[in-house]
Order: structure tokens, then sequence, then C-alpha cells
């Protein structure tokens, strides 16, 4: 097997990965820094398909005190405050870096500064964009900058594994997708940035190459993983039939503008589940009351619910949602001056890596940002923090690697264990004729969308690890054909495995919180629970056999908020206690 | 309706019967054929929403983009051969290196001036912006430059897009590289002067950006400077963020 040594290993080259190696290599420009990417540079990932923006604090009239209340408040008192706390408080300087520094330009209001408008579940206009593609700009530019800086770039090459030796992770073993040959990486320092994506349901919004595979990674590799249970599902993704556009997400900023959601039978159903709000409520709500309207039956034609926006006006709409316009009208709709039939699509995964506010994990060497990890938005991440998390921790994230990695060990690669390895995940070929395991694919999408998706109930929920178990074991009947080099085939197989794997690691969890809090609902718990479940699950490979997991979980702790439920209890336990006395 | 699907495959041309449906696109009969007829057929892609630029081929002996291609209008027959311009891997997947190496060359990053430390205020009447905006969106997808009649002739041209960002930093208030990212743009076989207005590049951008005309732009401003010689940059206003955090 090839062999390559680094100083810096980045996995990934999303908004997190590349904001990542630019402060990395800024901090210590003598670091040996390679960045590996699954698709190309800069073009593959979330980050690129960010729509509706950015949210910051940049008016005086705002506080970066309002964004962080804003920001437990939608993720139901379970983040992590810290780590919520540095998001918050390094978001104005991320901006202006991004605008000053790596080139971007944001939409400007007509007196010259920086456009912010109106997303779901904030308390002011706080997010900034690029019309309504705000990702292109983003990641253009930053891709832009890492042209200009003497970093290595692998791309079309993925992670498989991470090598490690159970206290300290020194490096990947990838596959150089393009020769279909492996490649043995040790590296000082190295940085999950592979972006999550619950890419395991029936209908999804992330890109197509994403499958979960820096949190299966992780997980293999004995390292703490959190709030598992906590996917996401946008209440606005776009139905297209057949086809892969199917799961796209129409943007945050049609409701925030005030777009309308109807169901087949022209009722504005959000009256029913959040009539404060309405439409504005945050995700979690918005997306289950459509579920349940569609379970109900009173879904339209492809089982969806409608979004309407044309009482904004035609003109309004064309001109503040170009991108959406032009989306709808590819697949023969008109988003200006009529309904849109819309679905819930799974689209961020809250839960993951357990890391500190720079993005250390439980493992030395091991370094996490963006979506694969966890704790920065609780049970529910507000629109806009999502982009925002990846950019400020991939800078924040990266500083830290820029301080610390010359310092870490540089192992050479241990021992031929990894030789093994690379074989195994090259097992395919050896079975005549087997499962395809894009049939496989569709069987776990459809099982964890009916089993753990929008609505949970215990009975589901075992009877979905069962069925992936069964799913696991015919991965070995998978049989893949062709030469290694570019096999599509291959791709799915190894896919397919991360997505099995990782939805175990939902499952599990969903399982133990035997209550309802933000994206997590559960049928036969559904209340939300604050008396014994202001707690986070944690998640880590056990030993005793192969792939067991070990579950538990902790109390969150409130270092610097205290949730509004959580003080009325105290002062009431107060109270009583004064009047005993 | 059945289509009939030829791919220009590094093995040579394949023949695949698709059904279409309604609503489906190019990349959707790749994904049908690769899962159900020919699992070896490569392509690429990602975002599959025409915003990150990874599946541009020729479709019909036009580039496109895989994603955003409906299947339907195209009628019976579809071809599907790999970009032009640049270096195959296999099947529709190309080296877009091929299109990286002339963009890296006009050093497509902002160099910003010194004054520039925060957001400048960029009023929407102002016109700072105005060209800029026209030009912002580029994916990088490639489809110009495969496009592009020139660059088959004179490999050394910088081509559509490259051009088009140099154009946008030279008319970005905030960059300090306008002389040396002229000289570059300026030059005999490599810069403007290449380009003789076909459009194609127009014609085949996924994103409406009109590439000649910030070539167009860019003629102007060299003769300019040769004429009337630099015009002065005045420095924009600074929008202040929150103070403490900066
Ligand atoms: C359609 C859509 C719209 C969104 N809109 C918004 C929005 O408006 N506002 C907002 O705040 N958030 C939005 N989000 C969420 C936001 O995009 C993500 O939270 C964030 O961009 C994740 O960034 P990241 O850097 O962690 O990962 P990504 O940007 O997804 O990058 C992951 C990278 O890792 C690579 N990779 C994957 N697996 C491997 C592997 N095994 N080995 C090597 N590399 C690998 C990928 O190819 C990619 O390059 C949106 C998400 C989607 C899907
Ligand atoms: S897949 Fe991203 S542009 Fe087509």
């Amino acid at each position: 097997m090839r062999t390559e040594s680094v100083d810096v290993l980045i996995l990934g080259s999303g908004g997190a990965g590349l904001f990542a190696a630019i402060h990395a290599y800024d901090m210590n420009p003598r670091l040996k820094i390679l960045v590996v990417t699954k698709g190309l540079m800069g073009k593959s990932g979330c980050t690129r398909m960010v729509q509706g923006g950015f949210n910051v604090v940049l008016d005086p009239a705002d506080s970066i005190e309002r964004h962080f209340s804003d920001t437990l408040k939608g993720g139901r008192y379970i983040n992590d405050q810290e780590l919520t706390w540095a998001l918050v408080h390094d978001a104005p300087a991320t901006i202006h870096e991004l605008e000053a520094g790596v080139g971007c330009f944001f939409d400007r209001r007509p007196d010259g500064t920086i456009h912010q408008k109106a997303f779901a579940g904030q308390s002011f206009d706080r997010t900034v964009h690029r019309g309504d593609l705000t990702g292109i700009e983003i990641m253009e530019r930053l891709r832009d900058q890492v042209l200009a800086r003497n970093i290595a770039v692998l791309e079309e090459h993925r992670a498989v594994e991470l090598i490690s030796d159970g206290e300290r992770v020194m490096g990947a073993l990838v596959l150089d997708i393009r020769h279909g040959t492996f490649l043995g990486i040790t590296a000082r320092a190295t940085l999950l940035a592979t972006g999550g994506g619950p890419t395991m349901y029936k209908i999804a919004a992330p890109s197509l190459e994403k499958s979960e595979d820096g949190l299966a990674l992780a997980f293999r590799a004995g390292v703490l993983m959190r709030d598992m249970e906590m996917v996401q599902y946008h209440p606005t993704g776009l139905l297209a039939g057949a086809g892969r556009v199917t799961g796209s997400v129409l943007e945050e900023g049609l409701r925030g503008a005030g777009g309308r959601l109807y169901n087949a039978q022209g009722e504005r159903y959000m009256a029913r589940y959040d009539p404060e709000r309405m439409e504005r409520a945050t995700r979690d709500v918005v997306a289950r009351a459509g579920y349940m309207e569609i379970m109900a039956g009173r879904g339209g034609p492809q089982g969806g619910v409608f979004i309407d926006v044309s009482h904004l006006g035609p003109e309004f709409v064309r001109k503040t949602f170009p991108g959406m316009v032009q989306r709808v009208q590819d697949i023969g709709f008109d988003l200006a001056t009529g309904p849109v039939e819309v679905s819930p699509t799974a689209h961020f995964h809250m839960g993951g890596v357990a890391i500190d506010p720079d993005g250390h994990s439980s493992l030395s060497g091991l370094f996490v940002a963006g979506e694969d990890a966890g704790g920065v938005h609780g049970a529910n991440r507000l629109g806009g923090n999502g982009v925002a998390e990846s950019t400020i921790y991939g800078r924040r994230v990266g500083d830290a690697i820029g301080r610390e990695a010359a310092a870490l060990p540089l192992n050479p690669l241990p021992d031929e264990k990894w030789e093994l390895r690379a074989r195994h995940h090259a097992r395919f070929w050896n079975t005549a004729s087997g499962d395809n395991p894009a049939h496989l694919l569709t069987e776990l999408r459809m099982l964890m969308w009916e089993k753990c998706g929008l609505v949970r109930r215990e009975k589901d929920l075992l009877e979905c690890r069962t069925a992936l178990a069964a799913l696991a074991e015919r991965v070995e009947q998978i049989s893949v054909v062709g030469a290694k080099a570019y096999n599509l085939r291959w791709a799915d197989a190894l896919n397919l495995e991360s997505l099995i794997q990782v939805s175990q690691m939902v499952t599990e969890s969903a399982v133990v919180r035997t209550e309802s809090r933000g994206s997590h609902y559960r049928d036969d718990f559904p209340a939300e629970n604050d008396e014994d479940w202001l707690k986070n699950v944690y998640l880590q490979a056990s030993d005793e056999k192969p792939g067991g997991m070990k579950i538990f979980y902790k109390d969150v702790i409130f270092s610097r908020e205290v949730p509004p439920q959580v003080r009325e209890a105290k002062s009431h336990e107060f109270s009583q206690h004064m009047v005993q006395r | 309706m059945t289509v009939t699907v030829r791919i220009a495959r590094t093995s040579g041309e394949q023949v695949f019967a698709v059904e279409s449906l309604a609503q489906q696109t190019v990349l959707d009969a790749l994904f049908y054929i690769q899962n159900e007829l020919d699992p070896t057929v490569s392509f690429r892609c990602s975002c599959r929403v025409g915003m990150c630029g990874s599946c541009g081929m020729v479709i019909n002996g036009k580039e496109g983009l895989a994603c955003r291609t409906s299947l339907k209008p195209l009628g019976g027959d579809v071809t599907l051969q790999p970009l032009r311009h640049v270096p195959v891997i296999k099947d529709l997947v190309v080296d877009m290196e091929g299109f990286f190496s002339k963009y890296r060359m006009i050093e497509p990053y902002l160099q910003p001036r010194s004054e520039i430390v925060a957001p400048i205020v960029a009023p929407l009447d102002s016109h700072i912006r105005q060209e800029i905006d026209l030009g912002l969106e580029c994916i990088s997808c490639g489809l110009c430059l495969s496009a592009c009649d020139v660059v088959g002739m004179v490999p050394e041209f910088l081509g559509p897009a490259a051009l088009n960002r140099a154009y946008n930093l030279i008319a970005d208030v905030r960059d300090d590289k306008t002389e040396e990212r002229l000289r570059v743009v300026g030059q005999s076989r490599a810069g403007v002067w290449q380009c003789h207005t076909h459009m194609s590049c127009v014609e085949v951008c996924p994103k409406n950006i009109a590439p000649t005309r910030a070539i167009a732009h860019l003629k102007r401003t060299l003769i300019r400077r040769r004429v009337v010689g630099p015009k002065k940059r005045p420095i924009p206003k600074l929008q202040r963020i929150l103070q403490e955090e900066i």
C-alpha cells in the first residue's frame, strides 16, 4: 500500500474543511497540510448547497446574547452551551473575515450595509445571504483562498477508516476513487470535516455523495458520540416524482418572508400546531406538522403539503428568490404565482462527535468541525446556524490545529493490519452474484423513514433495530463488478455500510430517549419531559463485542444560561423550602 | 417514452434504452443506467440542483449540466460525451485540473488593499457592485471552457471563466492587484485579445453569466489605460461591525 505522511490531514472540503485548512496554514505556514475530499474541492458537500444564509449579529439593536438564547431555545436546551457560545461569539468576526479577507460579498441594504433577512425561530432578522444561493459565494471564495496557499489537495479520495490505537488517531486509510487503490496517510493532527449528512432517509436533502462517513469512521475508532437521535427534517423539501431533485430544499427565507403552508384541503394547518408562530415556528415543529398532515391523509397527489408565496407578489418572489423560482421552474411549476408541493426532508444531523470549543474529540490527534460534530445545536438547529457552524468552527479548529499540530507526534503507519483493513473495504468482488447495493440503499431509506423518522415509537424502533442488523448482514452479500477505478457500485456499497452503522446509532439513541424534544418525537412519549430529560445521550463503541455500543446519558450543564422552565421549577422548590422552614 | 441514450465511454460508445418519466433529468437517466443496466458506467455529481458544477457534460452536442437538463425535451435520442478541452478520467468523468490550471493563472483570490479591514459600504445605487453582480455566481463547472472554440485553437487561452473571474477582481474596489491582473489578461496568446466574440460561452452558461461581456470590459479597460492612464479608485467607506469583535 502507498503511504504518505503529513502534519495535518483534513478530511472533507466543505466550509469546515477549507476554512480550517486556511487558518491552520496562516497560523503556521510551515505545516504540511493535506485536504482529502470525496468529491471535488469546494464543490462537494452541503456548504456549497447553502441557500438561505448565515446567522450573525451585526446590528447594534441585536445582541449576541439574544442569538445565544434563540439558539438554546431552538435546541430545546440540550445544547452544549460553551459550544453554542463560541458559535454566536465568533459569528461577527467570521462574516468580517469572509468579506474583508476571503473575498465574499453578501447582499446589501439600500444604504450599502450588509442585508439581513428573516429566518424562523429568531427574535431578530439576522441572516446574511447572497441571494438565495449563498453557498456558492462562500465555497467558491474559500476554494480560491486555498488555491492561494501551499495546501495540498487530493480530490475524489475518500477516507474509509481512521488509523487509531484506541487512544490516539494517527491519520486515515483513504481510497483513491479514480484509481481504486488505497493510500495510508499518517498525520500529527487529523480533522474530521466530512459533514455528516443523513442520507439514510427516503427523502433527503444533502449532496448525493454524503453518507455520514465521518460519524461511522469516528464510531469505529472508539470516539465518543452524542445526541445521535437528533436528525433534522426540513419542512419544505421539493417533490419531483422519481427525479433526484426530490428532497432538495426550498429555502427557509420563503417562510421567513411570510410564505404559507396548506394541506390538500386548502387549510392553513399550522394554525392547529403552533397558532402563535404559524409557519415561522422552528423547523422541528413545522416539519412534524407537515408529516402529520400527510399521514392523516390530507396530503397532495405526491404525498406532500403545499407552500404558497404567491400572495407576496410575483415580482417580489422572482426578485428575492430567483434560485428557488428557477429550481421549481425546472420541474414544471411556478413558485411566484402558485403553490408548490413539498414534503419534510432529512436535512441535517445535530448529533455527532462530542467536542470542546477547539474541536478536540475524545481521542488525541483527532479534531472535528462542522456537521460531523455534535452539541452546538442541541435537539434542533435553527436555519442559518449550519453554515455558521461549519465556517466558524472551521476557523476555530483550524487555529487550534495551527497552534498544536507541530507538537503532536507523527508515527509511521503502524503495521500490516492496515493492509488487511484495505482488503476488507475491497471485499465485495468475491461474491459471484449478490445484492445490488443501490437496492439495499433504497430499502434502508424506506426503513428509516418509516420506523425511525419524524414520528417514532418503541415498537417501530425495535423493529428497525432488527431490520438494520439484517441489512448489515446483507452487505456481506453485495456483489461489485468491473474495474476498481471510479467504480460507483463500490461507492454505493461503502456508503451503505456507513449509513447502516449511523442508522444503528440513531435508532439506539432514539430508543433511550423516552420523551419528545426538538426533532426527536416519540408518539409513545409525546411530551417534553424536563424533569428527566434535560440530558444528552452519549454513545461509544464497546470492546465487548464487535460492532457493540455502550450508551449512557448525562445532565446538561447550564454553564451560561439556565432554561426558563428550570428557573421556574427551582424558584418553586425554593419557595416550598422556605415555607417548610 | 423510451429514450435511447448513447454514452461515449472510455471503452467506446455504448447504447442504453431508458424509460423517461416526468420531471427526470439526464442525471436521473445516468443513475438508472448505472444502478440497473451497467454498474460500470462512471459519471460525477454532487448537489444535483445546479449549484456545485460537478456534472457538466456534452449533451446532444451542447454543453449542459446533467442535473439541470430535463430528459423529455431532448426527444428520443440522447448522446452524452465528456466535456471538451479537459482530459477524461473515465467515461463522463473529466479532470477539472484542465480547467483550474487556467483559472489559477489569474490568481483568482481577492488580495485586499491594506485599507480594507472590514466589509465595505456599497449602497445599491452607487454602482460599486453592479457589473460584478452580473458575473458573480459562477460555479466553475467548465461548460464555457468546453464550448469555447478559441481554446480549441489556442490552448494557452485562459478561457471564459478565468477571464470573467479576473474581471470581477479588477472591478472590485477592495482588490489591490489591478495592475498585475491587467498584465495577465492582456497577454497576447493567453489573454482577452484572443476572444473573437463567438459567445458560445454565453450560450451554455447555466448561471446566465456572459463572460463575453466581462472580456469586452477588460478589453476596454486595457485600451483606456493605454490612452488615458489608470483610473483613480477611491477607498470605499467601511461598515463597522460590533466594535468589540474586531
Ligand atoms: C440543501 C441544503 C441547504 C442548506 N441551507 C443552509 C442555510 O441556508 N443556512 C445554514 O446555516 N445551513 C444550511 N445548510 C446546512 C449546512 O450546509 C451544513 O450545516 C454545513 O454546510 C456543513 O458543513 P461541513 O463543512 O460540515 O460539511 P460539507 O460542506 O457537507 O462538506 C463535507 C465535505 O466532506 C467530504 N466528504 C464526505 N465524506 C468523506 C470521506 N469519507 N472522506 C473524505 N471526504 C469526505 C464531502 O465530499 C465534502 O467535501 C443546508 C444544507 C443543505 C443540505
Ligand atoms: S450535480 Fe451539482 S451542478 Fe449538477
